[in-house]
């Protein structure tokens, strides 16, 4: 299934660049409502991110070449020694084996699973709203009862799967020492709380699906299988890809759940558990050099942004436009170019 | 100390203890004619509203802030409170430059090294009347190197021994607390020998882990980890700390619970008697209390080994940005007088650091004897509590040294504890590795 | 007209297996709340206990008393903080998205690739700096311990905006909004009229979504807003202001915050029910 997703995901940009509208039309309006209100309709956004996101991204550009002084806001310049420094840190390193590993763990079988949820809760359920409901109340408990639950839950000593592992006569694994069972517990931890809101999103974009694909395909004598990935799987490309983007961007800023993970929130005695966004903090808040965290942010950034672009390249790679539904999607798009030139 | 500032959900106004509603407390203490004195009003009798800015529990209830507001009609009062003192640290370095902190704000004496590079955005709080109301040690360390008085000292954390006597007993040990004290009385070695008596009659561990019982040995050493004059690291080549490091590594695979502090194991192990003694400070009685309160057979032994020991403490300061930097001064001034300290004390389990309260044992015992059922005394079967952690307070000798990268080294000397503990590495190959990383550090 | 009839719906019938599956999923949802329960009807050492029973305790109530009565924690200010906040914040976030989001999916205007990559790189920025560069400037605006430090900024979020806009691509036909233009509807008529109702599904997940997040939300509102005029974890996170934490209270205290957005739930859960173009596509 994981390999199905992948390959979905990409080609987005394209379709969607496509897809905007051809909206040509100068009859009644002025043409400036066609050219204009665009814009007017996504200022807002860049207005908010202008009011309160623009100046954090470039005070941190601006500071991750300083010294800085946080208190006093003020520093001194000094190029890029604090990449150079965080580049030949040792932690650094680790923490971004951690961070893609325990990325790796929670993005795949949370992607799987959320897109198996979806389907199921696509069907035509006897009360239907307390399925979905259902799947979302994961994501409404408070954080910190799901950081007590899984702290109970994962204690190497007292906690609740040793002590059953233990009482079927399985040695307790040690959550907080070794460093794939940290992951996979942290993992867990992430795939708890998100794979049902995923599985939402999904499951809006399945919802709008035009039923009569599916009847096409069920006299075609098309299994529920084979409809699933002909006609579902290809009709929700837009919605696969939002999700694969913001799970990645996501997955690699991964912070509360490890920081929650034990007591210190430092990322375990050898680091088994420390990601890129607790070494930046621990960096800036631990040891008061917000320059340097300034710079493993970008590092980061650049990171995901890397990544988010290697994503894509993949994805249009494996996608190929073989399918019934994509063909009348083309001929859509044809009639509909007609129209707007 | 340094387990404290990383702490999560669990801040630590290391004096915070017993439950936050034990309003009725303040009642039954002293009233409020003996506080009269040490209200300093200002000339200006403007109305004026103060916000101080506290976290964990610092035993400022409602009714004695309100006593400060009948003294002061003038002044309203109003208190804000942090949850963890990782969360108030985060909140007070962010605006401490830039304006919008309380006009009175709490800090831990863990954020010191951090403080004093910043004294400048601090009211000098140097005045004759408070002269000498501290112990020595608190007041130097929240003096600045301009010799300003930055600070006032609230609660500190004088360490004793706690154990449980049923645990003792069973040991075929004696479990009074003067003969435990006599047991003890002595070096580290005496209490590691003595646990490895325990650990051979029982099979049980002796102390919780490493963390906690490193903390306490390394706090009697002057200089551990950075040259006082210099600055420089001295960590990796300072023989007490290497010493340390082997005597208590040699001894913890036989007597250790291998349980690190705070977390859910160490609450657990407390609650299933998994240990029979640990280091205590004054505030350490209430998280015993609230996690093992069924045990009714724990008790405070007035020892320390090699000597006293102090973990944690408090103070208030007064940003100079504020607008009302005169009153708020007189405000904090009032609260750490010694009077309200033992409010305190009886409120939220804060134990002073004020000369004069830590003399007056009656009222230190009647404290600690108050407050929500059980009491401490009550909980700890033991009056005389207030004495022995006075006692304590006058046992410590040394002020440790805690320069820029304090926290940093003492981090990485507990993680490399953990290490061994927890037999990812031996011994050798976490100091080495310790020692890599701190020389990293900078 | 969201009650359409659905005989041949999705990718098939369910079968008790698929309701077996889901029940299972259910469950394991339901599980954080149940032991949320048994923590809070117990006492302060439930939590740590080794033998918990799956029984509930009898204290819940007098948890749940004792945590909002704290007179410290300024509750009932704290929950109409939180519904304003929230309220605000979701409302805002899915008209601003889907409005931007209607621009990019089905809007051709110059740079509008480029403008969709700035929103989600945006995304891509770690926020665990931020928050003292937005104190800063909130603190400039004068901002600071107002509702609106905490709303402002999270009017419209990246996320909504290319949610809307991937939503938007895949639900809205285009044939739909060139009819409607021909028709001679101005944008904003064929925005309202159409991008609105297509987006409804999504739009109203996005509400949930935002309201719930903004709901829980602890950091940025502890450092901007204090005790007096709180949202509830600003609130209730003074029930943990003790060296030892009483969690039966604590979690009692969350329960009952928690609350609002399960009847919230029940209100929205039916807008999610479904596909309302299906309708207007063919029609």
């Amino acid at each position: 299934m994981s390999t199905t997703i992948a390959p979905q995901s990409g080609g987005s940009k394209e379709r969607v660049r496509q897809d905007k509208s051809q909206l040509n039309w100068r009859q009644r309006r002025g043409q400036w409502d066609v050219k204009y209100s665009p814009y007017l309709y996504i200022a807002p956004f860049f207005i908010v991110f202008g009011v309160a996101g623009l100046f954090p991204i470039i005070y941190t550009a601006f500071i991750s070449l300083q010294d800085w002084d946080l208190v006093r806001n003020s520093g001194e310049y000094i190029g890029f020694g604090q990449y150079n420094w965080v580049l030949h840190d040792r932690e650094f390193w680790i923490a971004l084996r951690n961070t893609f590993s325990i990325f790796l763990l929670s993005a795949i079988p949370q992607l799987v699973a959320a897109t198996v949820i979806a389907a199921m809760l696509d069907q035509n359920l006897r009360a239907r709203t307390l399925w979905r409901m259902g799947v979302l109340l994961p994501y409404v408990v408070a954080p910190v009862a799901v950081s007590l639950i899984f702290s109970n839950m994962f204690g190497d000593k007292f906690g609740l799967i040793n002590t059953l592992l233990s009482d079927i006569g399985i040695d307790p694994i040690l959550w907080h020492t070794d460093i794939i069972p940290s992951h996979i517990a942290i993992a867990t931890m992430v795939n708890f709380r998100w794979t049902g809101y995923n599985a939402l999103i999904l499951l809006a974009a399945m919802q709008a699906i035009p039923r009569d694909l599916y009847e096409a395909a069920a006299i075609d004598g098309a299994k529920t299988v084979r409809r699933f990935f002909s006609v579902t799987i290809p009709q929700i490309r837009p919605t696969m890809i939002f999700v694969i983007i913001t799970a990645t961007i996501g997955g690699l800023q991964i912070f509360d759940e490890p920081r929650m993970y034990d007591q210190t929130g430092t990322g375990g005695a050898n680091k088994q558990w420390l990601t890129i966004t607790m070494y930046l903090y621990n960096i800036g808040w631990g040891k008061f050099n917000f320059g340097r965290a300034a710079a493993v942010a970008w590092l980061l950034f650049l990171i995901i942004i890397a990544i988010t672009l290697m994503n894509n390249y993949l994805t249009r790679r494996f996608v190929s436009g073989e399918d019934a539904v994509k063909k009348s999607k083309k001929t859509s798009l044809k009639l509909t170019a007609k129209g707007g030139k | 100390m340094s387990l404290s500032r990383r702490k999560k959900t669990l801040g630590m106004a290391a004096g915070a203890t017993v439950f936050a509603l034990t309003l009725a407390a303040c009642g039954s203490s002293d009233p409020a004619d003996d506080t009269t004195e040490a209200t300093e009003t200002t000339e200006n009798t403007e109305p004026v509203t103060l916000t101080v800015a506290t976290f964990n529990n610092f035993g400022y209830t409602e009714e004695l802030l309100q006593e400060y507001m009948d003294l002061n009609p003038h002044v309203t009062v109003v208190h804000n409170v942090a949850a963890t003192s990782n969360d108030a640290r985060t909140n007070y370095f962010a605006k401490l430059g830039a304006g919008g902190l309380a006009d009175i704000e709490a800090i831990e004496v863990d954020w010191m090294p951090e403080v004093m590079q910043y004294t400048d955005f601090l009211a000098d709080l140097t005045d004759p009347e408070v002269e000498g109301r501290w112990l020595d040690w608190k007041t130097a360390a929240a003096t600045d190197p301009d010799g300003r008085l930055i600070a006032y000292g609230t609660d500190i954390g004088p360490e004793a021994v706690c154990y449980d006597a049923a645990l003792l007993e069973a040991a075929g040990m004696p479990s009074d607390p003067d003969e435990v004290a006599a047991l003890l009385e002595g070096d580290w070695d005496t209490y590691f020998e003595v646990g490895q008596d325990y650990v051979d009659a029982t099979g049980k561990a002796w102390f919780d882990g490493a963390g906690g019982t490193y903390q306490g040995m390394i706090n009697q050493v002057e200089a551990a980890y950075e040259n006082p004059e210099t600055g420089e690291i001295i960590a990796t080549e300072n023989p007490e700390v290497k010493a340390i490091f082997d005597q208590l590594t040699a001894v913890t695979p036989e007597i250790s619970a291998h349980l690190s502090q705070w977390s859910d194991d160490w609450f657990a192990g407390l609650a299933t008697g998994t240990y029979a003694t640990m280091l205590c400070p004054g505030w350490m009685l209430g998280v015993i209390k609230g996690a093992a309160p069924d045990t009714t057979t724990w008790n405070v032994a007035d020892v320390f080994p090699g000597g006293g020991g102090n973990w944690g403490g408090s103070y208030l300061t007064v940003p100079e940005a504020g607008d009302n930097v005169d009153a708020a001064k007189a405000l904090a001034n009032w609260l750490t007088a010694p009077e309200q300290q033992l409010k305190a004390l009886a409120a939220a389990g804060t134990f002073p650091s004020q000369n004069s309260a830590l003399e007056d044992e009656a009222a230190l015992n009647a404290a600690m004897a108050s407050g929500e059922a059980p009491t401490n005394a009550e909980f700890f079967n033991n009056d005389s509590l207030g004495t022995i952690f006075s006692n304590r307070a006058n046992a410590i000798e040394v002020s440790p040294f805690k320069g820029e990268f304090y926290f940093q080294v003492n981090d990485a000397m507990q993680n490399a504890l953990t290490r061994v503990e927890d037999g990812s590495q031996d011994p050798t190959t976490s100091w080495n590795q310790f020692v890599t990383e701190v020389e990293g550090i900078g | 007209m969201a009650r359409r009839t659905r005989t041949s719906i999705g990718t098939g019938r369910p079968t008790p297996f698929v309701y077996a599956m889901l029940a299972v999923v259910l469950v394991g949802s339901m599980f954080p709340f149940y032991w949320s329960f048994l923590i809070g009807s117990g006492d302060a050492s439930t939590i740590y206990s080794q033998n918990l029973s799956w029984w509930p305790g009898g204290n819940f109530l007098s948890n749940a008393q004792e945590a909002i009565s704290n007179p410290a924690v300024n509750f009932w200010k704290a929950l109409v903080n939180s519904i304003i906040v929230s309220t605000v914040t979701a409302a805002s976030t899915v008209f601003l998205s889907t409005l931007a989001g209607f621009a990019f999916a089905k809007l051709r205007f110059k740079g509008s690739g480029p403008l969709l990559v700035a929103v989600i790189a945006t995304m891509a920025v770690p926020v665990q700096l931020g928050v003292v560069p937005l104190y800063i400037a909130m603190s400039k605006l004068g901002w600071t311990g107002t509702l609106g430090a905490v709303i402002i900024p999270a009017l419209v979020t990246a996320f909504g905006v290319f949610w809307m806009t991937q939503y938007l691509s895949q639900a809205l036909p285009t044939e739909l909004i060139e009819a409607a233009r021909v028709d001679g509807c101005s944008m904003i008529r064929t925005f309202w009229h159409l991008g609105l109702t297509a987006a409804r599904p999504a739009a109203a997940m996005l509400a949930l979504f935002t309201f719930t997040t903004t709901w829980n939300n602890f950091f940025w509102p502890f450092i901007v807003l204090d005790q007096q005029n709180p949202t509830l974890p600003v609130a209730l996170s003074l029930l943990q202001a003790n060296y030892f934490v009483d969690y039966s209270l604590v979690l009692a205290g969350v329960l009952v915050a928690t609350l609002p957005l399960l009847i919230l739930f029940i209100f929205t859960g039916r807008q999610l029910v479904s596909g309302i173009m299906q309708g207007a596509v063919k029609g």
